[in-house]
């Protein structure tokens, strides 16, 4: 009973039975589309009105409207989360029980979303729901017709816990309070729950095996098993290290060990010790696997396999393989009994997966699969193995392959229909193999158990691998990085049995080029090219590891093995690259590029050579070691030294080099090959020194950047595939020998560009000319900005010279172009890279130079954008027009970020006090010339939003100073857009906007109190010529950050920040501040609020020795007072 | 290095209407000739036809007159028509009562052969700024023949 709340007795009736009525009339009114504003507004009432659970229960419980039943409860919802903190204790009861109590006699009805809201109702208050339940379930519990209700509602509970700060912060409770219901819902509830629903479903159990029809027993037989299988899935914190002393309330609760590169989910169960009674009691285990095998009688009705019990209880039988933590450390034999119970469902291979064929569901094989991964997943490869030992000649290793096999055939045989049972259970044991493979390298051994492996036949999995790869292309075009982890899956297999597949790879490969050479001309070479492109990726994997942004290792397997190799030319891994860098040579021939060399097979052969070159190609022995025992073994030796500087590496280099040269001119048109070559295998050719030194005495270097020069067929490469050409010939300077020469090599290359655009810029028919798309095309920006971007110190003169020699023709073009939207972009972008490079650099005066060239850079460009208004005869053009503002002002923004850095970070040789420039005046001049660009609608894209508030608080925190001294529009300007930043939905740019106003308010807080004017005329407020006063902005913002922090929604989140920004304002304005404060306690009805109000304000300001100067000490204790002040007053403040 | 120099030469009455260039360096944003209407490129794709065939580019595009939307699909290595697309600032001097309006040309002359555009907001501009006495600046984009007032500045000056 609502007591206290629902007391009124029958007198109210009449006054119920109209709301109820009105309600009613509202739902029907929004089903038929009448008038749905008033009837919006009616059910709003309801929603908002203080207190309405008793309007609410009696609609719940005597209205025939299904929809109105609906909004009753949603209201009931939303009143409690609002309202929660201050019912008594009693109401809350009553509320719980009420809800529940509803729940319950309703489960039958037929309208499951009441049901779900109210039950909802329940869920939110766990806490107390959970304890309630305890006693209340004692009772009821064994009437069977209520149990399917009582496990759903558990189960929604258990969903319902992972719960979000949303639903901590609307409740305005702390986090520590939800962290406390977690653990006693975990530590007291959870395992009765679990052994109450063992009950039901072993009371139960007998029925359903007598029966042969589906009788009502089997759907709470079905929804225990949930709610095992969920109250499983539970995340357990508490019980893991035994007695945590506190508890971390901010640990996100992620798992560390998981693999996040897993297709497979697979849950770790770790339930702590005190659940090892009911866990592995063998009766537990054994009930549930007979539970299941019984079932399997009816296997021949097709009735079993996929209903719902069963799906469920495999389910349960795969979570208890996983067990782990420290129940499983103390009997970990107790794990065998279901793994092997699991074992008919896969075993032998070939006769179940003949079977599927044939129409059995493959849903059990497929949960075995997974059985199998749960078990990799908690035990260490040996115990794996042993665990068939017992009962089978052969170990699981043995299994597994021959299960891998079984699938990878099934797999090919039906490739056309995708999603079948097969692809699933390949993906699940690919990932069992990475387990087991991953922890042998982690846990050191890998020696002893090498052979344990090389028992297992590997090399028909790694043949099928390599043909499979065929049939995934089809569809992973569209997903290369999927298919990239499957084919790492497949490499970590075959490096794990590298003694034989590494030779059988080399014979593959060698036997698939001869065929392709006899049949030339003759019979259509399609498959074969397709089998030579797989073969080459999955080469790729075996051999080298992807080393993105480190330096890539010879993987240890191969180092490792081969020992008895003395001479380099026979090391098998030597043969497979030579003989792939051989047949990679023959596309430097027209003929046998336009007969055997699709761009398909180009773009496998170059990511093959990028990826070799960066492992294995002049290697030097420093970095490039492994573990340190391997030095020692002479096969290790000749695989370092075959392709050294001293070998055969300068030969090699030569013929990819060249290679590159080719994909690049002779393949027009293909920009994925292009990207590939400039990106990947240029990139890392250029990125180790040694190379880049023997790369600078290579004919075929010279000639690529003879041709990047100056040959108009590689002007037509695409943008990016330009720029990062250009940055790679740059950066290969790197390998000259003094910085002069590094300089001089840099000038060359660039001087063809810089000339040819300088003389275009002084074409004094420009105008004209400029619009002409072949005269576009051959602009040279594109290269000029990836040299800008590859700046080194040593090639920095080269560099920047470069740019001052282009400076006027850059304004002059971008006088031109206008209404060329893409070759401003392409302009605006080189600028914003070359000062990048270049700032921390620049001497005082030559600093100057650039900020009076950037300036005026902003200037053009404002001049020709302000005002105008574009045709807008369609919203596609309409919105690429916008985009690319969006982009130019964003690259302006960066800009002037970049001119920022200058103060912070300064290479130049002048001291401090020489300082000619000061960059944060240019700076805000230069924002004063862009921010009437940046509208409010684009402002909405967020990166432009991102960027522009981080330049705005990074310019208020460093140079307050400065902003005082703007005049007052462009203050106000800025002011404006910080206000405005502060009621955006993303939690970065308010806090950034917070940080500003705390800097602004400390500074004049600061100054005033030095007896200084700090931001003068800005704070005091002035008269404006009607006579109207205009508050000061501090006084503006306070107002602001009050009504925000009271009355507005926010992540919790921002709490902190927000108290730092609002200490030194009130501190600012005092005065103003109490009379807020009065204004707000003066606004309460309710007189028990008013002083719960007072109380707050006064605490607020008061507490934790507060004292009035600005150090750490008082922000903490300030944060400390403003959090518990909020929790203390915003639940009644916000309700109306 | 010096005979690859280019010429520049200014386009004259025989220039030709558009330029040819390899369909895999159009990029968005750029302009293509389809079915013979210039097109402003709004989406490029590159798709793989085969397992080992030529990339082809399909293209969307947007009229850039008559904002009518148009695809295509071309081999990448082959060439597409790309049109010359001008535009000119002309300053506004008159707007008659038929809809036509006078700019002043560069060189000091008067053209009087566009229409106000058919854009509502772009004319309302025009005509508030023109009747205000402000200095209104018209871009007039003209490409294969046709010509379209395409956008609009006020640079001020306004009594």
């Amino acid at each position: 009973m609502f007591n206290g709340i629902a007391g009124g007795g029958a007198e109210d009736l009449p006054q119920l039975q109209s709301t109820m009525r009105a309600i009613e009339l509202a739902c029907s009114y929004i089903q038929i589309n009448t008038n749905p504003a008033a009837a919006e507004a009616t059910i709003l009432s309801l929603h908002q009105s203080p207190q309405p659970y008793k309007a609410c229960r009696f609609i719940l419980e005597n209205s025939q409207v299904a929809s109105a039943r609906f909004q009753a409860a949603a209201a009931i919802k939303e009143a409690a989360i609002r309202e929660w903190s201050f019912l008594s204790t009693e109401d809350k009861g009553g509320l719980i029980s009420f809800c529940l109590g509803y729940v319950i006699q309703h489960a039958n009805s037929s309208d499951a979303y009441v049901f779900s809201k109210v039950s909802s109702v329940a869920a939110f208050h766990r806490y107390s729901f959970s304890r309630i339940l305890g006693n209340d379930l004692f009772r009821i519990f064994f009437f069977w017709r209520y149990m399917y209700t009582i496990c759903m509602l558990i189960v929604s509970v258990s969903q319902v816990s992972e719960f979000s700060p949303s639903t901590s912060s609307a409740m305005s409770l702390p986090r520590e309070f939800h962290e406390n219901c977690r653990k006693s819902l975990e530590q007291n509830y959870l395992k009765t729950f679990y052994s109450w629903a063992q009950d039901a479903a072993l009371s139960v159990t007998n029925k359903i095996v007598e029966s042969n029809s589906d009788v009502p027993e089997v759907k709470v037989c079905n929804a225990a098993l949930r709610l095992m299988h969920q109250i499983l899935n539970w995340e357990f914190r508490y019980s893991k290290g035994g007695t945590k002393g506190s508890i971390n309330v901010f640990s996100d609760g992620m798992r560390s060990d998981t693999a996040s590169s897993r297709k497979t989910e697979c849950v770790i169960v770790q339930p702590g010790a005190s659940w090892c009674d009911v866990l592995l009691s063998s009766s537990h285990v054994g009930w549930l696997i007979n539970l299941y095998s019984l079932r399997q009688k009816f296997a021949f009705e097709g009735y079993w396999l996929d209903c719902p019990v069963a799906v469920s209880a495999r389910k349960l039988i795969v979570q208890l393989c996983s067990l782990a933590g420290e129940t499983m450390h103390r009997s970990r034999a107790a794990s065998a009994p279901p793994s092997v119970r699991v074992l008919p469902w896969i075993d032998p291979p070939d006769v179940i997966s003949k079977e599927i064929e044939e129409g059995r569901s493959g849903s059990e094989m497929i949960d075995g699969c997974r059985a199998l991964l749960s078990i990799a997943t908690v035990t260490i490869p040996v115990v794996f193995d042993r665990l068939l030992r017992s009962i089978r000649p052969f170990g699981t290793l043995t299994l597994l392959s021959l299960l891998m096999g079984e699938v990878v055939k099934v797999l090919l045989a039906n490739s056309n229909d995708k999603e079948t049972w097969s692809y699933e259970a390949r993906d699940i044991l690919l990932d069992t193999w990475t387990t087991l493979l991953a922890s042998m390298d982690g846990s050191g051994v890998l020696f002893s158990f090498s052979n344990l492996f090389t028992n297992c036949n590997f090399t028909p999995i790694v043949a099928s691998a390599s043909a499979t790869t065929d049939e995934d292309d089809a569809d992973c075009l569209a997903s290369v990085s999927a298919m990239d982890e499957r084919l790492g899956s497949y490499a970590l297999i075959a490096r794990a049995a590298v003694d034989a597949t590494v030779p059988f790879l080399t014979k593959l490969f060698s036997d698939r080029v001869a065929r392709l050479h006899q049949g030339r001309g003759t019979v259509d070479p399609t498959d074969t090219l397709e089998e030579v492109y797989s073969l080459l990726l999955i080469i790729g994997h075996v051999l080298a590891d992807e080393g993105e942004g480190e330096t890539a290792l010879v993987p240890d397997a191969l180092q490792t093995h081969f020992v008895d190799v003395v001479e380099a030319g026979n090391h098998p891994v030597v043969l497979l690259s030579s003989s792939i860098v051989k047949f990679a040579e023959q596309c430097l021939d027209a003929n046998m590029r336009s007969s055997i060399f699709s761009p398909r097979l180009m773009e496998a052969v170059i990511w093959f050579l990028a990826r070799w070159s960066f492992t294995y190609l002049m290697l030097v022995e420093d970095c490039n070691l492994g573990s340190n025992q391997l030095q020692s073994l002479p096969s290790r030796a000749c695989l370092f030294t075959f392709f050294n500087e001293h070998n055969q590496g300068k030969f090699v280099l030569d013929i990819i080099v060249r290679i590159s040269l080719t994909s690049l001119m002779s393949y027009p048109g293909e920009k994925d090959l292009q990207e590939l070559t400039c990106h990947q295998l240029l990139h890392a050719l250029v990125r180790r020194r040694n190379i880049c030194f023997h790369l600078l005495s290579l004919d075929s270097w010279r000639n690529l950047a003879n041709a990047f020069a100056n040959d108009k067929s590689l002007f037509l490469l695409n943008g990016v595939s330009q720029r990062s050409l250009a940055q790679t010939l740059v950066l290969s300077a790197y390998g000259m020998q003094s910085s002069d020469a590094s300089n001089q090599y840099v000038k060359d290359l660039m001087a063809h560009m810089t000339s040819s655009l300088v003389d275009l810029a002084n074409n004094s028919d420009l105008k004209n000319l400029a619009q002409q798309p072949d005269i576009i095309m051959l602009l040279c920006i594109r290269e000029l900005r990836g040299a800008a971007s590859a700046t080194e110190p040593r090639t920095q003169r080269a560099i920047y010279e470069m740019g001052l020699s282009v400076m006027n023709p850059v304004l002059r073009l971008l006088e031109v172009y206008k209404h060329e939207s893409a070759v401003i972009y392409l302009l605006l972008k080189f600028v914003v890279d070359w000062v990048d490079g270049q700032i921390s650099y620049l001497e005082a005066h030559e600093t100057a130079g650039v900020v009076n060239f950037c300036m005026s850079l902003l200037q053009i460009y404002s001049s020709h954008n302000i005002g105008k208004i574009s045709l807008s005869l369609s919203s596609t053009l309409l919105n690429e027009a916008k985009t690319e503002k969006y982009k130019d002002l964003r690259a302006l923004l960066q800009l002037l970020s970049h001119l920022c850095s200058k103060d912070m970070v300064d290479f130049s040789s002048d001291s401090i006090e020489t300082q000619s420039t000061n960059i944060s005046q240019v700076v805000f001049f230069g924002l004063h010339i862009i921010t009437p660009l940046i509208t409010l609608e684009l402002l909405k894209y967020p990166k432009l939003c991102f960027d522009y508030f981080s330049l705005i608080s990074h310019m208020l925190e460093v140079y307050p100073e400065t902003l005082a001294q703007l005049n007052s529009d462009a203050f106000n300007h800025v002011l404006t857009t910080v206000d405005f930043g502060l009621h955006q939905q993303d939690v970065d740019i308010v806090t950034m906007c917070l940080r500003a106003l705390k800097a602004l308010a400390s500074y004049h807080y600061k100054e005033t109190k030095a007896g200084n004017t700090g931001l003068g005329s800005h704070a005091a407020g002035q008269t404006d010529p009607n006579g109207v006063f205009h508050e000061g902005i501090l006084s503006r913002f306070l107002r602001t950050l009050l009504q925000f922090l009271l009355f507005e929604d926010y992540s919790t989140d921002l709490v902190s920040t927000a108290a730092d920004a609002l200490f030194p304002l009130i501190l600012c304005e005092p005065n103003l501040y109490q009379g807020l404060g009065n204004e707000l306690i003066e606004k309460q009805g309710n007189p028990n609020f008013k002083t719960r109000l007072a109380n707050a304000l006064q605490v607020l300001t008061t507490s934790n020795q507060l004292s009035s100067s600005l150090d750490r000490l008082n922000y903490q204790r300030f944060r400390k007072n403003l959090n518990n002040f909020l929790i203390e007053v915003r639940g009644f403040l916000k309700t109306k | 290095m010096s005979d690859e120099e280019h010429h520049f030469e200014s386009s004259d009455a025989g220039a030709s209407k558009t330029y040819p260039q390899q369909a895999g360096n159009i990029r968005k944003g750029g302009h293509i000739v389809i079915k013979g209407r210039p097109c402003k490129v709004v989406e490029v794709s590159t798709s793989k036809t085969g397992k080992h065939g030529h990339a082809k580019c399909h293209f969307v595009a947007i009229d850039i007159f008559t904002a009518k939307k148009l695809e295509d699909i071309v081999p990448s290595s082959h060439n597409c028509d790309v049109p010359h697309v001008n535009r000119i600032d002309y300053q506004l001097i008159d707007i008659s009562e038929d809809g036509f309006v006078s700019l002043l040309t560069d060189s000091g002359g008067t053209k009087d052969d566009l229409k106000l555009p058919t854009d509502d907001n772009l004319s309302a501009l025009m005509k508030s700024g023109f009747e205000e006495g402000k200095d209104v600046v018209v871009s007039v984009m003209s490409s294969m023949g046709e010509e379209q007032i395409c956008a609009v500045k006020e640079v001020g000056g306004g009594k």
